[in-house]
Order: C-alpha cells, then sequence, then structure tokens
C-alpha cells in the first residue's frame, strides 16, 4: 500500500528539462504575422487589414493605389524591418556571448561605428555622387560596395575589439575600449566631414539617421542574403557559443577550437550588423535590448533556442518600432533611430527591473 | 610501456617573452623564456588522488595548464594514457583529461542541470542534441556529487560550495580518466572543503578516476593525499619537484624546506606550521586531559614555549575540582602560587609576566 503511493508520488526533485516553454515560439510567430499585416496597414494611408492580406496574396479588386503603396513601398519596408530587426538582435545576442558583457551590442562596441566608416568611405570617396540618395542609384554593383565596405568597417573594428580582449580579461576595460574605438572612428568620420563638399556630407547625415525605407529590389535581394548567410553561420555556432559561456579555457578544454569559432562569431556578427547598417544606418538598441528580453521571457542560457527567438522578437520589436515612426494617420515619419531608442531603452530597463536577470546574466 | 594516465618526461614549463625575443635578438644573453619549473618527470596512475602541493609562485598553476594543454611546454613532453599530448586532436584530448578551474563561471540564466550537461560537449554532434545515454551520465554525475536537489537552480543562485561541487559534476559529466583540479578548495569553509575533498577521493577509489588537484591546504593534503607533487623553489628562479607519499616527505624534511620562511617552523608532529618561537621564556605545564591541551595552546599563542610536566621552573599546575578548572601560577621554586578562575585571566598575568621580564 505504502509501496503504491509512494510510487504515485512526483519524486521531490524532477529533473530540469533542457528545452524551454516551446509555445513561446509560436505565440511570438502569430505576433510576427500579425506585426507585418499592421506594418503594411498602416501609415499616413490608412489601409484595411484586409485589403492588405487580399493585395498580398495577389488580388486585383483592392483599389490601383493601396496596391501601389503596398507592392512598392510598405512590403519592401516591412521586410526591410524584419531583416534588420533579426539581424541586429542575432548579432547582438553573439556579441554579449562572446565578449561574456551584459552591454556588449553592434551599437556599443564600435561595430555600427566601423560600419559607418566603411560607408562614409564609399560616400565621401565617390566624388561623383552627389546627389540624395546616390548610394541607391549605383545599382546592384553599388549595393554590393555599400555592404562590403560596411561589413569590412565592421569586422575591422570587431578585430581590434578582440585583439584587445585577448590580452585584457576585464569586461568592463575591454567594454570602455570598444566605446573609444567606436569614438575614434567617429572622430576620423568628423574630420573627414569637415573636409567634403557639403552635398556629400547630407548624403551621408540622412544615411546616420537610419530608414527602413529605400531598400528596394535587387537591394533587398543582396541584404536577404547577406543576412540570412550570417544568420547560418550563427545557427550553425550554437553549440560552440553555448560553451563559450563557460569562458575560454573550460571552452578549450572541452575541446573546441576557439579560435575558429571567434573568427566565424565575428565574420556573422559583421555580416549581420554591418549590412543593415549600410543599407538601413546605424539602429541602435534593438542588439542590447533583444537579447536580454530572449533571456528572460524563455529563461534559459542554450543559444539553441535563445537565438531563434532573438531573431523573432527582434523582428517583431522592430516592427513596432516602425509602427511607431511612420505615426499613423500623421504625415511625417519620424527617423527610426530615435524610436528605437525610445522604445528600446524603456523595455530594458523593465526587464532588467522586474527580472533582477542582467546581474545574474554575467557575472 | 605501464598504464599511467599522465606522463612527463623531462618537462620544462614557464613562458615564451615573446616581447623580449624583440630585444633577445640585439643581446643574445637575455632568455627569451622564463622557466618556471624544469625537469619534471611525473607520472600519474589510475585511481590516485594527487595533490599539487608549493607555496605561491612555484608554478602549480602553470604546471596545471601545461598538463592540461591550455599552454604548450617549453620543452620535454606530456603523455597522456601513452599518447603524446602535443599531437592529440583537442576533441580527443577531452575524452581523456577534464579540468576545474578557479575562474568564476557566468553565465546567463544557466541552470545547473544545463552547465553539467555542457561536460558532453566532446560526444555530441554539432547541435549538441543529447542522446538518453548522454542525459543519463548527466544525471548520474549529479547524483554522484550530491547535487539534486538544486539541479534546476541557476548558476548565480549557488553557495561558493554547491558550485564547486556542479563544477566538479561538470567535470564528471566528461566522463574523463583524469580530472584535474586547480585550488577546488579556495574559499570554501572547512565542512566543504572536507566534503569536495571526500568526493574526490571517492572518485578516485570508486571509479578509477586518476584525480590531480593543486591546494594551499597542507593538513587535507597530507590526509587525503595518494601522493604529493611538491614544487620546491630551489633557490634559482625555477622549482623542482619532489614526488612521493605524504609520510614520507614530512620524515625527509621536504614539506619543511619547500615552505620555511622565517617566523615560522614546521611541526613534524601535527604536520602543520605554527609561528616560531625564538628567545622566549620556557614555562611548565602540570596537568592532564582536553585542558591542558587548550592551556598549552593559550601559552603557545602567547609566545610561551611548554614544557609539559617541568615543574621546577615557572609553571603553571591545573586543578579540577568538581568539573571547575583552577590554574595556579608559580612564577619560580618556592614563589607563592597565583590562582586564576578562567583561562582569560591567566592568559593576561603570563603576558604581564611576560612584559616585566623583557623590560629587566
Amino acid at each position: 500500500m505504502s509501496n503504491t503511493v509512494s510510487e504515485l508520488r512526483a519524486p521531490a526533485h524532477p529533473w530540469p528539462s533542457l528545452v524551454p516553454k516551446s509555445g513561446m515560439i509560436l505565440f511570438m510567430l502569430f505576433l510576427l504575422v500579425l506585426l507585418f499585416m499592421l506594418d503594411i496597414a498602416l501609415g499616413s494611408v490608412s489601409i484595411p487589414l484586409k485589403s492588405v492580406v487580399a493585395i498580398l496574396f495577389g488580388s486585383d479588386q483592392e483599389p490601383v493605389a493601396w496596391e501601389k503603396i503596398v507592392t512598392t513601398i510598405r512590403l519592401p519596408k516591412a521586410i526591410t524591418a524584419v531583416i534588420a530587426g533579426a539581424a541586429l538582435s542575432v548579432s547582438g545576442l553573439q556579441m554579449q556571448t562572446l565578449f561574456r558583457n551584459p552591454l556588449a551590442g553592434p551599437s556599443v562596441l564600435g561595430i555600427s561605428a566601423g560600419a559607418s566608416l566603411g560607408v562614409a568611405v564609399v560616400m565621401l570617396a565617390s566624388g561623383g555622387a552627389a546627389n540624395a540618395f546616390a548610394i541607391r542609384q549605383l545599382g546592384l554593383g553599388g549595393s554590393w560596395l555599400v555592404v562590403l565596405a560596411a561589413s569590412l568597417g565592421a569586422m575591422a573594428i570587431l578585430l581590434v575589439v578582440l585583439a584587445v580582449a585577448v590580452r585584457i580579461k576585464d569586461n568592463v576595460v575591454l567594454l570602455v575600449v570598444g566605446i573609444m574605438v567606436g569614438n575614434i572612428t567617429i572622430s576620423v568620420i568628423s574630420v573627414w566631414q569637415y573636409f567634403s563638399a557639403p552635398e556629400q556630407i547630407q548624403d551621408y547625415l540622412i544615411w546616420t539617421f537610419g530608414s527602413l525605407g529605400g531598400v528596394f529590389g535587387s537591394q533587398l535581394a543582396v541584404l536577404s542574403v547577406v543576412v540570412g548567410v550570417g544568420l547560418l553561420i550563427s545557427f550553425a555556432a550554437s553549440k560552440p557559443l553555448n560553451v563559450m559561456l563557460l569562458g575560454e579555457s573550460y571552452a578549450r578544454s572541452l575541446g573546441m577550437g576557439t579560435f575558429s569559432i571567434r573568427l566565424f562569431v565575428i565574420l556573422a556578427t559583421s555580416l549581420l550588423a554591418g549590412s543593415v547598417t549600410g543599407f538601413c544606418g546605424p539602429i541602435g538598441f534593438i542588439g542590447i535590448a533583444v537579447p536580454h528580453m530572449a533571456r528572460s521571457i524563455l529563461n534559459t542560457s542554450d543559444h539553441r533556442f535563445l537565438l531563434p527567438s532573438a531573431t523573432l522578437m527582434g523582428a517583431i520589436l522592430m516592427l513596432v518600432c516602425d509602427v511607431i515612426a511612420q505615426m499613423p494617420g500623421a504625415q511625417t515619419t519620424l527617423p527610426i533611430n530615435a524610436v528605437t531608442a525610445l522604445v528600446g531603452s524603456p523595455v530594458v530597463i523593465w526587464v532588467i527591473v522586474r527580472q533582477r536577470n542582467l546581474k545574474s546574466s554575467f557575472a | 610501456m605501464n598504464d599511467s594516465m599522465i606522463q612527463t618526461r623531462n618537462l620544462a614549463i614557464g613562458y615564451r617573452l615573446r616581447r623580449r625575443e624583440f630585444i633577445a635578438r640585439r643581446k643574445p644573453s637575455h632568455p627569451a623564456s622564463k622557466v618556471v619549473a624544469g625537469g619534471l618527470d611525473l607520472d600519474l596512475a589510475p585511481g590516485e588522488l594527487v595533490c599539487l602541493l608549493g607555496p605561491n609562485g612555484s608554478g602549480k598553476s602553470t604546471l596545471m595548464r601545461t598538463l592540461a594543454g591550455v599552454q604548450q611546454p617549453l620543452s620535454g613532453s606530456v603523455l597522456l594514457k601513452g599518447c603524446e599530448m602535443a599531437g592529440l586532436h583537442p576533441k580527443e584530448t577531452a575524452k581523456l583529461l577534464s579540468l576545474v578551474l578557479t575562474d568564476r563561471v557566468m553565465t546567463g540564466n544557466m541552470s545547473v542541470y544545463a552547465l553539467v550537461a555542457l561536460g558532453r560537449y566532446p560526444y555530441t554532434g554539432w547541435m549538441g542534441k543529447l542522446s538518453d545515454a548522454d542525459e543519463e551520465v548527466v544525471r548520474r554525475a549529479i547524483e554522484t556529487t550530491g547535487t539534486r536537489a538544486f539541479a534546476h537552480r541557476h548558476i548565480g543562485e549557488l553557495s561558493d560550495g554547491e558550485r564547486q561541487k556542479v563544477m566538479i559534476a561538470r567535470a564528471i559529466a566528461q566522463d574523463t580518466p583524469v580530472i584535474l583540479l586547480d585550488e577546488p578548495t579556495a574559499h570554501l569553509d572547512l565542512p566543504n572543503r572536507l566534503e569536495i575533498i571526500k568526493l574526490l577521493k571517492t572518485l578516485a577509489k570508486e571509479q578509477g578516476k586518476a584525480v590531480v588537484l593543486s591546494t594551499h591546504e597542507l593538513d587535507l593534503a597530507l590526509q587525503a593525499a595518494d601522493r604529493i607533487w611538491l614544487m620546491n623553489p630551489s633557490g634559482g628562479s625555477s622549482s623542482a619537484m619532489v614526488a612521493a607519499i605524504p609520510e614520507s616527505l614530512v620524515l625527509d624534511g621536504h614539506l619543511e624546506h619547500a615552505f620555511k620562511r622565517n617566523g615560522f617552523e614546521f611541526d613534524p608532529f601535527s604536520g602543520s606550521f605554527r609561528f616560531s618561537r625564538e628567545g622566549v621564556r620556557q614555562i611548565g605545564l602540570v596537568g592532564e586531559g582536553i585542558t591542558a591541551y587548550w592551556t598549552q595552546r593559550a601559552l603557545e599563542r602567547a609566545g610561551c614555549m611548554v614544557i609539559p610536566g617541568a615543574s621546577d621552573i615557572r609553571h603553571i599546575e591545573i586543578e579540577t575540582l568538581n568539573g571547575e578548572h583552577k590554574w595556579k601560577y608559580v612564577s619560580g621554586e618556592g614563589c607563592r602560587p597565583v590562582e586564576k578562575e578562567s583561562l582569560d585571566e591567566l592568559l593576561s598575568l603570563v603576558n604581564e609576566s611576560q612584559n616585566e621580564g623583557k623590560e629587566r
């Protein structure tokens, strides 16, 4: 009798599961689709959701103006928002793991600054390009050029920061170094601007405000391919990234080739953050905020689950920011960079204060 | 060929001085590397618990890092289960040798279970999915170390002792015949220290693992180790190594030599160090049992050299009546004894007379 009772009773400490709540991922997918539609529907001209769905599924019953707006402006912008949000979040997550620092992210460690330098080199050095969207008129070759320059710039800065990281184990010192390297890069750009023609500076300044619009056709294809490759490399590195959390010595003792993994992660991050920064300008805060959101919502440190959910959450948050930026009903749009900070900062503060997770996340 | 787990042949450990090489080209006399210890011929058998002892700066950590393959040896070789370590793929090394380091693991939201599961890294596929057999190994490791009760908790919420046990569980989950631990008992209180050592001893005895741990706990090492590797700073800049069972290290005076400093002396009876008592006055102690032992300790702390049973010099007699203790202080032959009710009062009396003696 007592035997059966004790058998029926669950053990005092059941074995924990390594897999977090999977319902979360489905919910996020649903949210993503919903916000994607909303982002297309809302703006200076509001289009009913039903019509948006109809247009997206190829119906020609809707007004031509709406169809034009959706297919040529809002759809590419929404896709860009999804790509940019996913790419920045995943690169931020990888940075935080690689540097084992909760404040690491593409905009803090000077990666965005490096990408800016790359873009500045292309924009300010190509003397002939004087009109507002000169780079976009360079066509496919030009867009590759911008992506390449931005990625190379990002990678160069990341390598400098990493070279310091090899010598200095202190995360705070490393962070300060990263910020300083970023500052140096920005000041180099400033000096360059000072000696450039006003028209060229204008191009560059507009670029720094950040914009999700203006990535069309072949450029969108380029961006998707580059980000896709970056995401694939990141997902493939999720097992080594988990071990990275233990620190370099443990990682090596577990048979991981830390040097090649670091290189792969840097490559992926440069591709992700570099290409997005190249096309959309330096977009702050998504890269820092989303990884923390993913960690506290999923309550795990396993990158096999963190990476996909950061991808989804980044896309969702970026769409939210874009909906706010285009101010439904108004004729103007806000610079996306301002909105991400406005939306991102409170989210980070809320998550940290509520969960007290930042401290327990990293030391 | 023998069945030793780790074997070193004429191993020299230390650091290459990268920046100095540049200077060395101009000044040929300048050394390009700093040898921390040389000529090491070590042997580690399965089922053996070895404690690596040595004063600070003698190269314990360097040796640990070299044995673990994290650092390259300056010369000589490390054989891991008969294979040259330099020729092994890191993945193969990871299946032979696991590490427990002093690095604080800083992990975001990582549960104890997930951390121990990372020990299976060398065995899992590219996505790191654990098979049922892997999970079984992880669970056994957690049960062996007695960490099951907090397997679901986050690493950040653990005490130092609990965290150390978890790190050992991770090493066990890695399922290697050799485990190296760098100061596993640092920062722990005595019960936790004993528990860790007991756990390691069980691992060595019951699972036949070869365990090497570096430590500063001399008495613990003397009690628990099957063999001690003693890093002995031998005059110059590099250390020499003595490997022997604990008892013969004490008898041969190696321990005393390695840790000798001014102001300390090694007591071969207790196997521990105490403040040396130079130029102190002798004092006799008449009495027995626990009271006498702790009275002696108190007197020694006050700087006296205690001679048990001597009543013909300055001495103390302990009287016990109905479980109450009284201390009689006799400052010399024929002097009137001074009676004290507590050890506290006795000690201040002894200190007073000691100071008088100095002034005179």
